[in-house]
């Protein structure tokens, strides 16, 4: 493999000066909540190791976390890693076309077998042999397990491969399936969300490529780092709502004034994921921010729960998230102790749905 | 004869693929098969109504704004309430950002890359294409991703999120903003418009908005739009790809006095009323089952046979029965600005410049919707549910006329269509065996001897900038 540059040769490459790639270090280990002592060694492992080759591929889907990727925030960030992973087969944004695209493709997979990551926007639909999805006269599904076959790990990105979305919601018509259900001999990291946010994608893009392994994962296979606090324990309305102050219809005074939107059907509070903390678009704001409930899009199911401005009224489960807002209370900022905490939980949400579908 | 398959294409949204019939170095006839499904009109059906407004905008991640308001604008109709003013000012202004976005991002990003590839090296422009335009690395590239993003703060303030924004209701907008939002949004559109004077027109946008005749166009020799106009003349990019003529507009941004750009119908060169109700889907040719109708009586049944004769998954929107190309041409043209209508039937060229004037155009029309947010005044009405009755919400999405049109029965939605840009422009053949806009646009091409992905097919095919996500939902 010694022919592959190292990360640090191509951003030389690209014009990146020492200057930024140093601050870009710092910005990684920074955006990865690791202290500064990490800088040194993220700046090490980009000068000496050979870069990790991508082969980012499109299912059903409708292209929004590539939409996601390519605005994250800090140009610096972005820049950088887009020149990281080089895309070395992207169809959205890739030069070559047609045949030649495809070529890349085969020739990327053959030249970097065992060692490249597949990052998957978006999933295959299964019914009438997958032709609902065709790429290259081939179904897509068959795509995937080929660039499956000899990568070292694969990326579901967003709420389509990681659980299906939308396209899956009922009556499902195209049996549109996550990866994981497709692909079953392969270490798989989940970054859901509908589009999981810019950040979060580069984050752990960049975790895995500086350090050559996944981060640590919950037991949704979604990263840690990210997906470990619920919207509603980080959210600026919060205080609202523990003082009982709602929003009780989009245009009253409540509304103005920025109150808890739980009774507008918020979803805030049994959704995991970075929104009320990282937030969107450059930090600026998001859902709950523009006086929009959360949707829950990260998590599981989230498009077949009924209405999406149902209220979150089961007693029971309440009961359960205050204890869970106790025992997180103890572990006090363990990520392990949140991660436990939050696989119970959804453990008895799964439980719960069982027998409400009784 | 030959028979080529172009496809996949990249640098598009979604999927697609073209057959061409090849003779004597050019294409004779051609087929446009959009090869994605997913049945987001069959999802619909039997959900509570105001769903669409989470499930419709996820058919697309880059005009998931345009789908919002389309969503929102049918049920609104369906209820037969008005959203408040300033809610509707509001809407408007970030689905004119997300638009001037996606314009941007088609310029950049979509088509000038293919300027960059070895066939056209040699040329006098071709190493300031390879400096502009390299996937990832061109200058211009890194500028329009950046202030892409970073007008984008304009929809993380007033829509939460982008892609997928929940904002945006029948009764309006659900963020209402300060005096302190108002003063960030101009001074982004401000910044805004610096990139736009120094990167992409280098010069005032007022000037090139001033442009009267295709000769003043080919003048422009500033900016990226320079290079650009430099390299259409050099390659006669005019004259390929040239469309019919029939233009369709559903207008865009309804304000208080009038929407922004006039909806209409362009035929024969001249202005024609616009009847929606004159709006069919023929699916002769297309893998799904019904006979042709309006989309208030349509539905999507596809057919899983895949029969012969079929060859797309997309159905074949016509107006008055015959087919008509939409997008940001056609809307300056029907709007009436005197450049776009002396551009009116021409090919890729006139597709771009049409995009590059809507984009400057609209640069216009948001600063002075931003001039016109009154944090005092109302940006939401009270709407109650919709029990009963239908309505249609007709937008102007970056690449054209979008229509979603809704029927609710007993608390539920009872038949949900969607007729997207791309539906139109990239239909297959009708019943009559009339192609739809892009069949008909690639006939005539020029196909080298020995190209398996004819170079000029592909200029045809980005001019129209398809979204193949929407196309067929």
């Amino acid at each position: 493999m010694s022919e592959i540059e190292t990360f640090y040769e191509v951003m030389r490459r690209q014009g990146i000066t020492r200057r930024s790639f140093m601050k870009f270090c710092s910005l990684t280990a920074a955006a990865l909540g690791l202290g500064p002592a990490y800088v040194p060694k993220i700046a090490e492992a980009m000068e000496t190791k050979p870069r990790t080759p991508v082969i980012w591929v499109h299912g059903l889907e409708c292209t929004c976390c590539s939409e996601s990727f390519i605005r994250a925030a800090h140009p610096l960030a972005k820049d950088v890693v887009l020149s990281m992973i080089s895309l070395d087969y992207d169809d959205t944004l890739m030069a070559a076309a047609g045949k030649a695209a495809e070529d890349a493709m085969r020739d990327t997979i053959e030249k970097y077998k065992g060692n490249y990551i597949l990052a998957v926007e978006g999933n295959p639909p299964l019914n009438e042999d997958g032709m609902y999805c065709i790429v290259g006269g081939r179904p897509f599904v068959e795509q995937l397990k080929e660039a499956a076959e000899h990568a070292k790990a694969i990326i579901s990105w967003g709420a389509c491969a990681s659980y299906g979305c939308v396209q899956a919601a009922a009556p499902n018509p195209t049996r549109a399936t996550p990866v994981h259900k497709v692909i079953l001999d392969k270490p798989i990291i989940k970054v859901p969300g509908c589009p999981p946010i810019a950040e979060v994608m580069t984050g752990v893009i960049t975790y895995m490529l500086t350090f050559d392994r996944m981060p640590e994962l919950d037991r949704q296979g979604r990263p840690a780092m990210f997906y470990s606090q619920r919207i509603h324990d980080k959210c600026y309305r919060r205080p609202h709502f523990d003082a009982g102050q709602f929003v009780e219809h989009w245009d009253d005074e409540n509304a103005r004034k920025g109150y808890c939107l739980y009774k507008m059907g918020c979803k805030g509070p049994t959704t995991y994921n970075a929104c009320s903390t990282v937030r969107w678009n450059d930090g600026v704001s998001f859902p709950i921010q523009s006086g929009h409930g959360c949707i829950g899009c990260s998590e599981d199911g989230f498009w077949d729960q009924g209405s999406f401005y149902d209220r979150v009224t089961d007693i029971k489960q309440f009961g359960i998230e205050a204890n869970a807002d106790k025992i997180g209370a103890t572990a006090a900022g363990v990520t392990a102790g949140a991660v436990a905490v939050h696989a119970a939980v959804s453990a008895l949400k799964r439980a719960q749905k069982k027998n409400e579908e009784k | 004869m030959s028979r080529l398959v172009v496809g996949p294409f990249n640098r598009v949204e979604g999927d697609l693929e073209v057959h061409l019939d090849v003779e004597n170095g050019r294409v004779r006839s051609a087929e446009v098969s959009s090869p994605l499904y997913r049945g987001f009109e069959a999802m619909l059906i039997g959900r509570d109504p105001m769903d669409a407004l989470t499930i419709a905008p996820r058919i697309c991640g880059i005009c998931s704004i345009s789908q919002s308001a389309a969503a929102a604008q049918a049920l609104a109709a369906a209820g037969g309430v008005q959203p408040a003013p300033q809610g509707a000012l509001i809407a408007a202004l970030i689905q004119a950002v997300e638009n001037v976005c996606d314009h941007l991002t088609h310029f950049n990003l979509f088509f000038m890359p293919d300027f960059t590839r070895p066939c056209y090296a040699g040329r006098g422009w071709h190493r300031r294409a390879l400096d502009r335009f390299t996937p990832a690395e061109g200058g211009a590239q890194r500028a329009a991703l950046r202030a892409r993003a970073e007008l984008m703060h304009i929809l993380g303030l007033l829509a939460g999120k982008w892609p997928h924004t929940l904002a945006i209701q029948p009764g309006g907008v659900t963020r209402a903003p300060d005096e302190r939002d108002r003063t960030r949004i101009r001074a982004t559109l401000r910044a805004f418009r610096d990139y736009l004077e120094t990167t992409l027109f280098g010069a005032p946008v007022e000037e090139f908005i001033a442009l009267a005749t295709p000769a003043d166009l080919m003048r422009w020799s500033r900016g990226d739009a320079g290079l650009f106009l430099e390299i259409a003349a050099d390659l006669d990019l005019d004259t390929l790809g040239r469309g019919a003529g029939r233009y369709l507009s559903f207008g865009a941004y309804p304000l208080d006095g009038g929407p922004v750009f006039a909806p209409g119908l362009w035929q024969d060169g001249g202005l024609a009323p616009l009847d929606t109700a004159a709006i069919a889907e023929d699916l002769s040719h297309s893998w799904m089952l019904g006979p042709t109708a309006h989309p208030f009586a349509g539905d999507t049944r596809p057919d899983e046979a895949m029969r012969e004769g079929a060859y797309s998954w997309c159905k074949a929107p016509r107006l008055n029965g015959q087919p008509a190309e939409v997008g940001a041409l056609a809307r300056q043209v029907i709007d009436g600005h005197p450049l776009a209508v002396a551009l009116a039937g021409g090919g890729v060229l006139a597709r771009v410049a049409g995009r590059l004037l809507e984009l400057a155009r609209t640069q216009i029309a948001l600063e002075r919707m931003a001039g016109a947010i009154r944090p005092a005044e109302r940006f939401m009405i009270r709407t109650p549910p919709v029990r009963e009755g239908q309505g249609a919400g007709l937008v102007a999405a970056a690449r054209g006329a979008l229509g979603h049109w809704v029927r609710i029965e007993g608390d539920v939605i009872a038949s949900y269509q969607i007729i997207a840009p791309t539906t139109w422009n990239f239909s297959p053949r009708d019943a009559a065996g009339v192609p739809g806009p892009l069949e008909a646009a690639l006939v005539g091409t020029p196909v080298a001897e020995g190209e398996e992905t004819p170079i000029a097919v592909q200029h045809i095919v980005r001019s129209f900038d398809p979204c193949m996500v929407c196309t067929v939902h």
